[in-house]
């Protein structure tokens, strides 16, 4: 039974594809109800998924003598980031309907998404490290070509190009970590790799923990490989709330989440984990203060949301990094359509020149709220049980230092996500407006997922079970309502971190007039430019396409300079030859 | 010094691979780039025959060499028809000034 819903939830999306890419453009109401279908009922497929958790394998498929065998586990971490991935997937294709109503080409819109969706289900699912990378590639060739989906948009292609590549970066650390754990282990199953963690040379340990960190900081945009989220906002705003809460970036923190308790002991590991984290939602949440841009400043807040799970992992928090990932892709998710909506009815994505715009869009303002109030921390919404669990595992695990950093990116995610809401749907109306309400099936998703900002959180105790249950290596152990309650309620760093989010909220409150200045600051220009870091890119770029063309000058198509290559490395090879002999 | 037959074969070998390169270095003209490809090949051929007869594998080496021969005889065919094409189409054999499709 588990193997028949795990080929659904996979293999639904991806006929999905295969059938979406067949049907004619002329039809589009076919397009979108087929879309729909296929990824509804992938969702629910993912859903009905959750109660077989295990952790023993439950699909077993012999691959061949090099693959090893290509094997499905179904433990809680990855039914509940399938669920998260095809539930908010399907929510984010139902919001399609209307937002890319009209559009050319929607065969081929569906057809990526749907993909996208079952090669992240496929990733979390699989128990073979090398078909994980397999699945990790196509997550990559999904994002670039929605992210450019609008390829005569220099900007889009530009975006989808540097997603690409950044996260091939990460894509290579993987594929090293996992070929290193195979030559010292002999298998690519993850089981083994946790299991026997201990036994395999140090060295060898710790080049696989600090390949997968490189792979999970270019996959979810973390330090110092942050700088492709930003341009990916070019990509129409569904896609946009599908990578940032459903897909791709989750993997690079499930990476951690998953390896945590083989990897913990390398020296120096969760130290370079909790640093990263750190970074990331410090630089991230400067520049999100500045943004001007809708898009970009949520694309910002999710670089700094990332970045808490990051640290929490790397504080050993694992359950309340994976709670906040699922708080945080139900409350970005939300916030990304709702700001789909606003994009949409008012055709631009400049939060200087909006506002006002609450009263035209009563619906989207109330949910959009619901969603921001989450990410600023304000109790009673999921954000904040999840992001107080971070911050507790912080003070009990971590440096005292970090903990302070990460206390303080509270106070300013409370300031810019007000910044935020209060230029878009509040204030006076800076330029005159005809915005209208959003559609019908826009309003299905934004109401479901408004509900769940308001009520993720009960979740904890099935949750944290489930975790507990189903991964022997992590050592979690289970926490109820009463718990968690008691356990936030009763820590003074609770009320610290409160206090910090007020602090945060009331700056902003008293410079809330100049908040939608035209003029640029020196905030927004280092901001664009990533605190130097879209430098560095560049450097890295020229520097590839000058060796290119030094290297292109080897290339005259002349025989005799051919001959004389063939001759010098044949030279090489019988010196080689003639070495090896003695 | 003992010399055996192989050693032979192979000093032939090496010479002719060594004609195939001097000839691949210095000379200009198509035609005779084909003439010292072929050179290159039969010392090639010959390298196969003396490793099947050195390593015991006799039938491997000399039918291995056969389908090299055979191949290398369409190659040759196809190169020089080419070459008469080239002669056609820009008025020269000298393969320095075929330079149009350098890119």
């Amino acid at each position: 039974m588990t193997g028949i819903l795990i080929g659904l939830v996979i293999g639904l999306p991806w006929l999905g594809a295969l059938v979406l890419w067949r049907v004619s453009d002329e039809r589009p109401r076919l397009q979108h109800a087929l879309a729909v279908a296929f990824s509804s009922a992938a969702g629910f497929a993912s859903l009905a998924l959750i109660p077989f958790a295990s952790a023993e394998t439950a699909v077993r498929i012999d691959a061949g003598r090099y693959f090893g065998e290509l094997t499905f586990v179904a433990d809680g971490l990855a039914v509940s980031l399938t669920a998260i991935a095809c539930v908010i997937g399907a929510l984010a294709v139902i919001f399609s309907m209307d937002y890319m109503r009209g559009e050319a080409q929607l065969s081929r819109y569906y057809a990526f998404i749907l993909l996208f969706i079952g090669a992240m289900a496929g990733l979390v699912l699989s128990g073979n490290l090398l078909f994980m990378f397999f699945f990790w590639e196509i997550t990559a060739l999904c994002s670039y070509a929605l992210i450019s989906f609008y390829n005569d948009d220099p900007k889009a292609v530009a975006g989808g190009v540097k997603a690409l590549l950044i996260t091939q970066v990460g894509g290579v650390g993987l594929l090293a970590g996992a070929l290193t754990a195979y030559s010292a282990l002999g298998s690519y199953q993850v089981s083994d790799l946790l299991a026997k963690a201990e036994t395999l040379p140090s060295n060898f340990l710790a080049l696989t923990a600090f390949g997968f960190l490189i792979a999970a900081a270019a996959k979810s945009a973390q330090f110092p490989f942050h700088t492709w989220l930003p341009d990916a906002m070019e990509a129409p705003t569904p896609v946009s709330a599908l990578i940032h809460a459903a897909t791709m970036v989750n993997a690079g923190v499930y990476l951690l989440a998953r390896f945590y308790p083989a990897f913990a002991q390398v020296p120096g590991w969760t130290l370079a984990v909790t640093l990263v984290g750190l970074v990331s939602a410090l630089i991230a949440a400067f520049m999100a203060l500045a943004a001007t841009d809708l898009k970009r400043a949520l694309a910002y807040s999710t670089v700094s949301q990332l970045g808490y799970m990051v640290y929490a992992i790397g504080v050993g928090g694992v359950l309340a990094s994976q709670f906040h990932l699922l708080s945080h892709a139900v409350f970005k998710a939300l916030l990304f359509l709702a700001a789909g909506a606003v994009i949409h009815a008012s055709g631009t994505r400049d939060m200087r020149r909006m506002g006002a715009l609450g009263k035209q869009m009563p619906f989207v303002r109330n949910v959009f709220v619901f969603g921001a109030l989450a990410l600023m921390g304000i109790p009673i919404l999921n954000g904040f049980w999840s992001k107080e669990m971070i911050l507790e595992a912080g003070l009990s695990h971590g440096p005292i230092w970090a903990l302070v950093g990460m206390v303080m990116v509270a106070g300013m995610t409370a300031f810019y996500t007000l910044r935020m809401t209060w230029l878009v749907f509040f204030g006076e109306a800076r330029e005159s407006r005809h915005a209208h309400e959003a559609g019908r099936a826009m309003k299905v998703s934004l109401g479901l997922l408004g509900l769940g900002a308001w009520t993720t959180w009960l979740l904890i105790e099935p949750f944290s079970a489930l975790l507990q249950h189903t991964l022997p290596f992590h050592g979690i152990s289970s926490l109820n309502l009463s718990e968690l309650s008691h356990e936030v309620f009763t820590a003074p760093l609770t009320y610290a971190a409160l206090i910090v989010i007020a602090l945060g909220l009331g700056i902003f409150w008293m410079v809330r007039k100049q908040a939608a200045g035209r003029r640029e600051s020196r905030m927004d220009v280092l901001s664009r430019e990533s605190f130097g870091f879209e430098w560095l890119n560049r450097r890295v770029a020229s520097w590839t396409v000058g060796l290119g063309s030094v290297l292109q000058r080897t290339q005259t198509g002349v025989l005799s300079w051919n001959a004389v290559g063939i001759l010098g490395a044949l030279l090489i090879v019988l010196v080689f030859l003639v070495w090896s002999v003695k | 010094m003992n010399i055996s037959p192989l050693d032979i074969v192979l000093l032939g070998t090496v010479l002719l691979l060594a004609v195939g390169f001097y000839g691949l270095l210095i000379t200009r003209n198509l035609i005779k780039l084909v003439l010292v490809l072929q050179i290159l090949v039969k010392a090639a051929v010959m390298a196969l025959v003396l490793a099947g007869k050195s390593s015991g594998n006799l039938g491997l080496g000399q039918s291995l060499a056969a389908t090299v021969i055979v191949a290398d005889t369409v190659v040759a065919v196809v190169a020089l028809a080419l070459a008469v094409q080239v002669r056609k189409h820009a008025g020269t054999l000298d393969v320095t000034k075929l330079s149009s499709l350098r890119g």
